[in-house]
């Protein structure tokens, strides 16, 4: 078994590897993650499978996160290392308008569902997926229900009844 | 009890009516259809320590064709629901539904999800809704019973006559 490489480590290894395409790093619950550019996201997560010292060979999960039409969506990838038991985090921002990323199903094959659910729930285009095709919802299942603006019919109807008073309604914010 | 059907003569003399009606509430072959957490509700009703089948229902019928009563335990999605109406179309007639648990009575915790089924009745007709999240067994024994006093006091004519099949 080989030595998990700290965050700081892994920080200093990827950003002499790809400089200004790593534009964001910080360190969550002891995992390295990297926010990187859309361009480069496949060289990182082949770099992070290849490299002996990171040897990234298991994803975990690949998913997405809607932070509103301003700050657009995420696009998580958590990797993980059997050999030195080490977790990396890549996260790629994407525009709220027609959001694509490159698949990295090829090098991962974990990924393959994960990113077909991703697909299915925020509406984001896998670009290069082998099989772009909903895997969860049922085929006449329309709009991408994980997104923040996607309406849950019954709520319209009736407000949720576990509001406390004083808490923020997030409409209104 | 043997398959009824619309031409099946049945006399409308009480005592036949009575010998009818109690066969076919003490032996309700039951049809196992658990989606999440409840079923294991419903199988421990079925096991030694409460034991329904005292009560004449029998675990637990090895298809639908076999079954007499359909116990709906669990949430039901949406994308589930085709094969809810199919398993229940399966079900020779007479044949009872009974919905376990708060998720098959009207979606449960999950009132506003965008997936699941907002009440089994909506596919398929339910007689006894047992209410709980999940219920206890104690409460399908007491719906079960719920159900055969419905069973005891039923003209089978009627209930063919009133066109009881599913909702279409």
């Amino acid at each position: 078994m080989g030595t998990a490489l700290s965050p700081e480590d892994a920080e200093s290894r990827l950003r002499a590897r790809f400089g200004q395409d790593i534009l964001a790093f910080e360190e969550q619950h002891g995992h390295a993650v990297a926010t990187v550019s859309t361009d480069r996201y496949r060289d990182v997560c082949r770099f992070l499978r290849e490299e002996p010292e990171f040897a990234c060979d298991y994803c975990d999960f690949t998913g997405g996160v809607d932070f509103g039409p301003e700050r657009g969506f995420e696009v998580v990838t958590h990797l993980f290392s059997t050999t030195h038991h080490h977790n990396v985090r890549v996260k790629v921002k994407l525009p709220h308008e027609d959001p694509a990323c490159p698949t990295v199903s090829d090098l991962f094959p974990t990924s393959d569902w994960h990113e077909r659910e991703t697909m299915e729930m925020f509406g984001i285009r896998f670009e290069g997926h082998p099989q772009p095709v909903k895997l969860l919802l049922s085929e006449p299942f329309e709009g991408q229900p994980l997104r923040k603006d996607f309406p849950l019919m019954t709520r319209e109807v009736k407000p949720w009844p576990g509001l406390v008073e004083g808490e923020d309604v997030e409409d209104e914010e | 009890m043997g398959l009824i059907t619309e031409k099946t003569p049945l006399p409308k003399i009480q005592p036949v009516k009575f010998l009818l009606n109690w066969g076919r509430r003490y032996s309700l072959w039951v049809m196992n259809f658990g989606l999440a957490c409840c079923a294991i509700e419903l199988i421990a009703t079925s096991t030694s320590k409460h034991d329904f089948i005292r009560l004449g229902v029998i675990p637990f019928a090895h298809g639908p064709r076999q079954a007499d009563l359909l116990v709906v335990a669990g949430t039901l999605t949406d994308k589930m629901a085709p094969a809810l109406k199919r398993v229940y179309d399966q079900i020779p007639d007479p044949k009872y539904v009974i919905s376990f648990g708060s998720c098959s009575n009207c979606g449960g915790p999950y009132w506003d999800s965008y997936s699941v089924t907002k009440g089994v009745d909506q596919v398929v007709p339910v007689d006894v809704y047992v209410p709980g999240c999940p219920p206890r067994p104690e409460a399908l024994l007491h719906g079960i019973v719920k159900l055969q006093e419905k069973i005891k006091d039923e003209d089978i004519q009627e209930k063919w006559a009133s066109g009881h099949s599913a909702v279409s």
